[in-house]
């Protein structure tokens, strides 16, 4: 600083010169050229919603680098039709192209918030293309890439890996993890009907063959049944020996399942038998690696039905994510994501009680398993923690009542660690069927809501919200309808308990205020991140579920509830339109957040590192959070408090 | 010139000051009015007492800042430099060994503010140091009528308050870098005369396009959202 500064008219303020120094291109510049650049440049503001640019009209005289605040780029056709091209935040600029080229504006360039413009001289703008190759070369580079993209696009291509990088899993996971169970051989003498029978019951595709000393001579598959039984007309009484393949064709266990999947294609086969030090462990099929590939659900879904085994349900759950990034890729709606998962989980689970019920014996009294919170909700995403409970029905006779504690509680414990193995986490807060408070007789649950509802204790309204969500899950559905009935009765007339919830959706504040810095702070030097479920779904949840008991509506799911709202006419259509959009792209950005954790082999957690999020998707993401605050409005209008 | 006859003769500068706003018209778009933003750093808040350290001004033409047309200056304090204001302003004595004292940066001043609106945050605490000089050296205050962003932002916040909701923020603060951080402007240091001239030049421009829904066209229509606040008089 100058300290008698005589010539204090034409020196440029230090911050202007320090903002141009910090963005790409203009710190390639020299201390001097960046002082002819601050010279030069006026500042202006656009508030949100102003057009700065008309296409084909507006003359460009400037070029405006963006200081602070946002603009969206859209195009509109003849028809009226308007694409949307781009987004963009601090340090990026508008105006680059029709200055080069000597056009009017080219795009429809509007402020989607209070927006700060740097504004330069179209003739210094020029002079510094001319001038400095590195600088010219950001634009020409920058305008090939920039255009055509749009939200859910983007996130697709943009932040999943593409699919030839999806097959990474096929690189990674060596062949014998495939092998489930014992090995299933046939005798080579064996009659051919016996075998199909075999394979019928073990629900699988293939047999290895074996000779007198038991060595694996050779594989018979159901391709073998048909073209050389069926389509031949053999009779089903000859050995199998007859119809099998000889030899059988191996791979090494430690081979990747891209290598087994090589050797098929290449021998035109479906089977192939893994080797473990010099011993076949067990067949891996196209089938499997397809499984593992993520590429269906179907595939999934069928080996959890025909699970025989409590411990073959284990590895099950850990296949759920490659499905959904197939899902993802195919541009599935996170709702149908959501319930694609609690399907699979529902069966892994309806698998496992079942398996349990016949080692165990049927129980005393009719019992029904019930799912709380995101379970209940049918709202689940990777790994969720487990939220369960176990209703069973009442009974007078002391005896089978003692005894149905008996069961339960040993039936409770046993299948929360059995799901622990599936790799469902305990829940912190102790919310499971395990817990003998949440494991009690159908009086005992509707006393637990009436309390809750009746003589509501702030404290305890708050930790009970999930019991709130709860969906029938396993057993004698009746029950849990019964309970949601009775609830739904109750709760719809009491004013003080629906105030507590109301007043508990009003205390989590709309995330605005860190995303008014987000979409303009410098990314990367913003070490905050969003708590995406806390802060942006748990808003909507609330929401939808204090309407959804103020109005009698006995729905789970946060989207149908939102529905069914709407379709009662206490929501207009309108903000049924904006929720459920709001809802879903957060949970498309939590989906693809934790997917892309997950392949990191991190645990998925929910917290949103801004720095990993197009300008695009944190503007789609703040008007998703800008929808909360119009909810927290609804609800004072609703709930006057205090 | 009575009955200040004993006065000292006016000085030019101040006297060409004053012919521009003899007959102001104040019904021409707000655009076509330039303004400068003004900020002080001081020795203290007593105007009697105390003295100016550093003077920042930015120019707006056309309601865009032209940061380049700017003035900014340390000037030496006749009494020296008190050292609970250099907590606040980082301005030290070494600093200002060399600087001038404000009568000599005075003409230059007042000549980079003639024909312009002043504009400032809580610009009367400025205008009454500048004006206790300007009278002892150039013979009287300078007549350029003055916007107090201040209280133009009172007034947003008025406006703002029939559909405010926010029950957490009730404690509201018109503090300059507050406010920025609330409207979302890009924020500068503070406590440097030119930075916190720019910044309020920047709350200016934000708050001119927003007050009234952007329905600010004309200066008097600026006057008349600051008189319709119902506290200011």
């Amino acid at each position: 600083m100058t300290e008698k500064n005589k010539d204090v008219h034409s020196v440029s303020p230090q911050v202007v010169k320090e903002f141009f120094k910090n963005i790409i291109p203009f710190k390639e510049l020299d201390e001097d050229t960046i002082e002819r650049v601050a010279q030069n440049c006026i500042i202006d503001f656009f508030p949100k919603g102003t057009m700065i640019f008309k296409q084909d009209e507006t003359e460009v005289e400037y070029l405006y680098i963006i200081q602070k605040g946002g603009v969206k780029i859209y195009l509109k056709d003849e028809d009226g039709m308007v694409t949307l091209k781009d987004f963009r935040g601090e340090g990026s600029y508008i105006g680059a192209l029709p200055i080069i080229q000597g056009t009017r504006a080219n795009l429809n360039v509007e402020t989607v918030e209070d927006t700060f413009c740097f504004l330069l001289k179209k003739e210094i703008f020029l002079e510094l293309i001319e001038d400095n190759p590195k600088f010219s070369q950001f634009f020409l580079k920058s305008f090939s890439e920039k255009f055509l993209r749009t939200a859910y696009q983007e996130l697709r291509q943009h932040r999943v890996a593409p699919k030839t990088e999806g097959t990474f899993f096929m690189f990674s996971v060596p062949v014998e993890e495939l092998v489930k169970g014992e090995l299933k051989t046939i005798p080579e003498n064996e009659e051919i009907k016996v075998a199909a029978a075999r394979m019928a019951e073990y629900h699988i595709g293939s047999l290895l063959v074996t000779n007198e000393k038991g060595e694996i001579v050779g594989i018979v598959t159901d391709k073998d049944l048909r073209t050389k039984v069926v389509a031949e007309g053999r009779p089903v009484t000859e050995p199998v020996k007859n119809i099998m393949v000889s030899p059988v064709e191996k791979i090494a266990g430690h081979k990747v399942c891209f290598d087994a999947l090589l050797k098929m294609m290449s021998k035109q086969i479906h089977h192939l038998a893994v080797e473990k030090q010099g011993k076949i462990i067990g067949v891996v099929t196209s089938h499997d690696i397809m499984v593992l590939q993520g590429s269906s659900p179907l595939y999934l879904f069928r080996e959890i039905v025909s699970q025989r085994t409590i411990e073959g349900l284990y590895p099950l759950s850990k296949k759920v994510p490659l499905i959904v990034r197939t899902l993802i890729e195919e541009g599935a709606k996170p709702n149908n994501i959501t319930r694609m998962i609690t399907i699979l989980n529902d069966h892994i689970l309806d698998r496992l009680l079942t398996l349990m019920i016949d080692k165990h014996g049927a129980p005393p009294v009719p019992f029904c398993w019930l799912l709380m919170g995101s379970e209940g909700r049918r709202e689940q995403t990777f790994r969720t923690d487990q939220d369960n409970a176990l209703l069973y029905e009442d009974t007078e006779d002391e005896r089978l009542k003692k005894e149905a504690q008996e069961y339960f509680s040993a039936f409770g414990k046993e299948a929360i660690e059995h799901l622990v193995n599936c790799g469902y986490p305990r829940c912190p807060g102790d919310i499971m069927a395990s817990n003998p408070k949440w494991c009690q007789p159908y009086s005992n649950w509707q006393g637990y809501f009436d309390d809750w509802i009746l003589r509501p204790e702030p404290k305890q309204v708050l930790h009970a919200t999930i019991f709130f969500d709860f969906r029938p899950g396993y057993g004698k559905l009746d029950l849990g309808i019964k309970l949601r009935d009775h609830l739904t009765e109750i709760a719809k007339r009491q004013e003080i308990f629906l105030l507590h919830l109301a007043k508990n959706c009003l205390e989590t504040r709309p995330p605005l205020t860190f995303f008014r810095n987000f979409i303009v702070e410098k990314d990367g030097e913003h070490k905050n991140r969003l708590d995406i479920k806390k802060r942006g779904l748990m808003p909507f949840v609330d929401f939808a579920r204090l309407m959804a008991l103020k109005f009698g509506i006995k729905e789970t799911n946060t989207i149908e509830r939102l529905r069914l709202l709407y379709e009662a006419e206490h929501i207009s259509k309108e903000l049924y339109t904006e929720t459920t959009e709001a809802y879903e792209f957060q949970m498309q950005i939590r989906f693809v957040h934790q997917l892309q954790m997950m392949e990191e082999g991190k645990q998925p957690d929910n917290y949103i590192n801004p720095s990993d999020l197009t300008d695009l998707e944190k503007q789609t993401l703040k008007e998703a959070f800008q929808v909360i605050s119009k909810l927290q409005s609804i609800i004072k209008d609703i709930f006057p408090l205090m | 010139m009575w009955p200040f006859s004993l006065w000292r003769k006016i000085h030019p500068v101040l006297e060409e000051n004053r012919r521009f706003f003899k007959d102001f018209d104040q019904t021409k778009p707000l655009n076509e009015y330039e303004f400068v933003v003004y900020d002080s750093e001081l020795t203290g808040l007593n105007p009697r007492k105390d003295e100016i350290v550093s003077l920042g001004a930015v120019r707006i033409k056309d309601l865009k800042i032209i940061p380049n047309e700017n003035f900014y200056c340390f000037v030496k304090p006749k009494r020296g430099l008190p050292k609970d204001s250099t907590l606040i302003h980082k301005i030290t004595p070494e600093q200002i060994k060399n600087a001038p004292a404000i009568k000599e940066v005075l003409e230059d001043f007042i000549r980079f503010c003639n024909g312009a609106l002043i504009v400032g945050h809580y610009i009367d605490l400025d205008m009454a140091f500048i004006n206790k000089v300007t009278k002892r050296y150039f013979g009287g205050p300078m007549a350029n009528p003055c916007i107090d962003t201040l209280r133009l932002a009172q007034v947003y916040k008025e406006e703002e308050w029939g559909n405010y909701y926010d029950q957490f923020n009730y404690n509201v603060s018109f503090n300059l870098s507050n406010l920025a951080k609330e409207y979302g402007l890009p924020e500068f240091q503070e406590h440097d005369a030119l930075d916190d001239a720019l910044q309020t030049a920047y709350l200016f421009l934000f708050l001119v396009r927003k007050l009234k829904k952007g329905g600010i066209n004309t200066l008097k229509d600026l006057y008349m959202a600051g008189r319709s606040w119902r506290w200011l008089f």
